[in-house]
């Protein structure tokens, strides 16, 4: 199967059960992995991967990636960094595929992971020249068709 | 001075001064904040501000739940301060008499005895007023001399009053020229004070209600 | 700005106070009340955040200008200074210690404005150089760059070419003779992005022609909240010339509090004519579409949910039934805390609170009474309609390890949006 717009890339995505939206989006969330340095991000990546993570485990984690992705995010009135804020969109989609579950207010947690991932590129073209939001795009619907296709 | 001459002073020439005082000192307090004036709100309007102004004087008479539940005693305490203190003043037959006599028409009075009692309750409830007041962090923290001072005046001449009446103390002719002479004290000193409040509060509602009614938000 | 000093301090001072302020410190009583309504005092205990004694330097001043009592009393030596230890003394309990929330003037018993009467004495605050550093900074942003937050037209533009990219739809960039003008706020840029393309979905569906401009798309007025009426004229007057250049009929203010205040209720005072366009808050706008029929909506959030109401739109703004309205149709379970709707309690971090770090202390313990009212109510969501109560409300939240998502209402909204237009078609149109 092919995607090339959203369109098919959403209905695509809500096609999967949860652990496999955990899956999907932890892939989505570290091919903007080097936007953010903190490591809280890649245990958290880890986390939605480990499809064998007891409860109490994945709450830990959980609670560890809303820390991060909070503490990124920029204060009110304050200089505003682009390339900082990036770290926060990744933050948060990778608070997104571990949240728990009925939590997606009609988004499912791979869509949110996505969105956020493509905000961290828009955040990046915000202040350089670098615009890679939209190959990012076409990123993860190759990452969503080979997973599909494993 | 004897008693008959002090009470004569106080009915005549105290009160006078008294009263002039009192009516030119409210006025200019009155005329100090009008002469400040309001810029004119040039924000596009909900709604209307005179609406607004008039309701929120009559709406604020009365406290919300979520301030109430917090000090119920000392709001309900507020309510018959004022509430004797005016019983006392304008429905006790002597004092209707004054009245007719400024303004050319009475009304009718209370019985004396409820007036007594009524006296008494609004003594009961201006000591509670000064021990709460006393007892509370907040009130400990924002009372000033003025607060104070407000207080004496207001006890004084319902306290009198209520000891002339009963003939306690000292002697008719003497507690009524203190009692004259305590109601002179609280006329020359109101403006001065917070007592400004009994006109103010009037427009302090009327100005947030202006605003409000104008806005078309809860006030 | 020219050099701050205690004297300009009591000039500005001065020039704030007119007859509603005069009225409002001769009718004062000293009950006590505006304290028990005040999360600054409830929530420390601290007396000295008692609303009216924020505003006691400028009392002092009053009475020593404004009365011929005070003057004489300052003839005898007998009236109280205001110098640089008053100004250095009050400055934290006029902005660490006060949201500008507005309940304090909605107890008094004798009616009395005090949160109004605390944004003037800010003024002077200003003037006299002791504003918070947080806030000096966003403002001199704000009139340098044109956000608070030193958001630039290039990163609004490229959020909407990636807007585009997502879902086919256009943000128009100084359209002429569009209906709505709409603003952003700088939180909103940088941290909830997803608001933008809510907006975006939803006029579209609603069919309705609106714009951004690019020399004011700032919603933001940093001017209100430390009080300098200068800057905030000059940030207003860029909204105002913009929706005057571009003929919009309505300027839509976004999720963010004080934009509200200062566009709605500030902006014509302070440039000193009326406007010739309207202003509406987003969910004024969105309730006339919702009930016109313009937009409709599928499916609902079946979480057990409530609203916090932010001061500015709700107490001060009057935009009170509509968040309800919007969330009665698309909530099953929808239900209100204790003294919601007009009497709620601020977030802790309104009026330049969140902006000013030296107050996160303080904020943080002002926000348990939030806290004691979520807990109280047992909810899943909370919903509110303001980028800077979410973050504070997120913070203080996180700060007492309860985990509760907060979400924004417009995007919540845009959810459960019919898209009767498909988008698809709009893709093909771009």
């Amino acid at each position: 199967m092919s995607i090339s717009n959203d369109i098919e890339f959403r209905d695509a995505l809500n096609g999967l059960d949860l652990a496999q939206q955990r899956e999907v989006g932890a892939l989505f969330v570290e091919s903007v992995l080097s936007l953010s340095s903190d490591p809280r991000v890649t245990q958290a990546v880890n986390a939605a991967k480990d499809g064998a993570l007891e409860e109490e485990a994945m709450n830990l984690v959980r609670h560890s990636i809303k820390v991060a992705a909070l503490h990124a995010h920029t204060r009110c009135g304050a200089d505003g960094e682009w390339n900082d804020q990036a770290g926060y969109f990744v933050a948060r989609a990778a608070e997104a595929c571990v949240e728990p579950e009925g939590r997606s207010q009609g988004k499912g947690p791979a869509w949110k992971a996505a969105m956020s991932a493509r905000m961290a590129c828009t955040c990046l073209a915000a202040e350089g020249d670098e615009d890679s939001h939209d190959s990012e795009s076409q990123t993860q619907y190759q990452i969503l068709t080979s997973y599909l296709d494993a | 001075m004897d008693a008959n001459e002090l009470l004569s002073w106080a009915r005549g020439p105290g009160f006078d001064i008294a009263l002039t005082i009192f009516v030119a000192g409210m006025l200019l307090r009155l005329l100090e904040i009008l002469a400040l004036g309001k810029k004119p709100d040039l924000s596009p309007p909900r709604g209307s501000g005179p609406k607004g102004g008039a309701a929120t004087i009559m709406t604020r008479m009365l406290p919300r739940k979520q301030v109430f539940d917090k000090e119920p005693l000392r709001i309900i305490n507020g309510y018959v301060l004022h509430i004797g203190f005016f019983i006392v003043l304008f429905l006790y037959g002597p004092h209707i008499v004054l009245f007719e006599s400024f303004l050319g028409f009475g009304w009718p009075a209370l019985p004396s005895g409820v007036i007594d009692a009524v006296g008494a309750i609004t003594i009961v409830s201006l000591v509670a007023a000064l021990v709460l007041r006393l007892n509370n962090k907040v009130l400990r923290f924002l009372s000033s001399r003025d607060d104070y001072v407000a207080w004496v005046v207001t006890l004084l001449p319902v306290l009198t009053g209520y000891l002339a009446y009963n003939h306690l103390v000292a002697p008719y002719t003497m507690m009524l020229a203190l009692h004259l002479l305590s109601v002179e004290l609280l006329l020359v000193v109101a403006p001065f004070t917070k007592l400004t409040h009994m006109f103010s509060f009037a427009m302090a509602r009327w100005y947030q209600g202006y605003q409000a009614g104008r806005r078309g938000v809860e006030s | 700005m020219s050099a701050p000093s205690v004297e300009k301090g009591i000039q500005a001072i001065k020039a704030q106070i007119d007859a509603p302020v005069a009225s409002f410190f001769s009718a004062c009583v000293h009950c006590g009340l505006c304290a028990e309504a005040c999360l600054f005092y409830t929530e420390t205990g601290d007396p000295k955040y008692t609303p009216i004694n924020k505003v006691e330097p400028m009392r002092r001043i009053w009475e020593k200008e404004y009365t011929l009592f005070g003057k004489a009393k300052a003839a005898f030596g007998m009236s109280k200074a205001v110098d640089e230890e008053t100004f250095a003394e009050w400055e934290t309990l006029v902005y660490d210690g006060c949201s500008l929330c507005g309940r304090c003037s909605l107890v008094c018993p004798v009616g009395n404005d005090i949160s109004g009467m605390i944004r003037k004495i800010r003024e002077g605050f200003a003037a006299a150089g002791h504003a918070p550093e947080g806030l000096i900074g966003a403002s001199t942003r704000a009139v340098e760059i044109g956000s608070p937050m030193g958001v630039k037209l290039p990163a609004v533009q490229a959020q909407i070419k990636h807007l585009r990219k997502n879902t086919g739809l256009d943000v128009p960039i100084d359209a002429k003779g569009a209906e709505y003008l709409v603003l952003l706020s700088s939180m909103e840029i940088m941290n909830f992005p997803e608001y933008l393309e809510a907006i975006a979905r939803i006029m579209y569906q609603a069919g309705k022609t609106w714009t951004i401009a690019s020399k004011a798309f700032e919603a933001t007025n940093s001017g209100v909240q430390i009080g300098v009426s200068d800057i905030a004229k000059l940030l207003v007057s860029r909204v105002v010339d913009a929706a005057d250049e571009l003929g919009v009929k309505t300027v839509i203010s976004p999720e963010c509090g004080h934009a509200f205040t200062a566009i709605r209720w500030d902006g014509a005072n302070l440039i000193g004519r009326e406007y010739g366009f309207e202003v509406k808050h987003i969910l004024e706008v969105l309730d006339e579409f919702v009930s016109q029929g313009l937009i409709k909506t599928e499916g609902k959030e079946d979480a057990k949910l409530t609203y916090h109401d932010p001061c500015q739109i709700a107490r001060k703004g009057g935009v009170v039934k509509q968040p309800r309205n919007l969330l009665n149709k698309i909530a099953t379970n929808f239900v209100e805390m204790e003294d919601g709707g007009v009497m709620n309690w601020c977030c802790s971090g309104g009026g330049g609170v969140s902006a000013n770090e030296r107050a996160d202390e303080l904020k943080l313990t002002a926000f348990n009474r939030k806290k004691s009212q979520l807990q109280a109510l047992g909810v899943d969501t909370l919903v509110t309609a303001c980028a800077n109560c979410r973050l504070t409300l997120e913070e203080g939240l996180e700060e007492n390890e309860m985990d509760l998502p907060v979400v924004g209402l417009t995007e919540m909204l845009a959810e459960y949006l019919v898209e009767e237009k498909p988008i698809e078609e709009a893709k093909e149109e771009a």
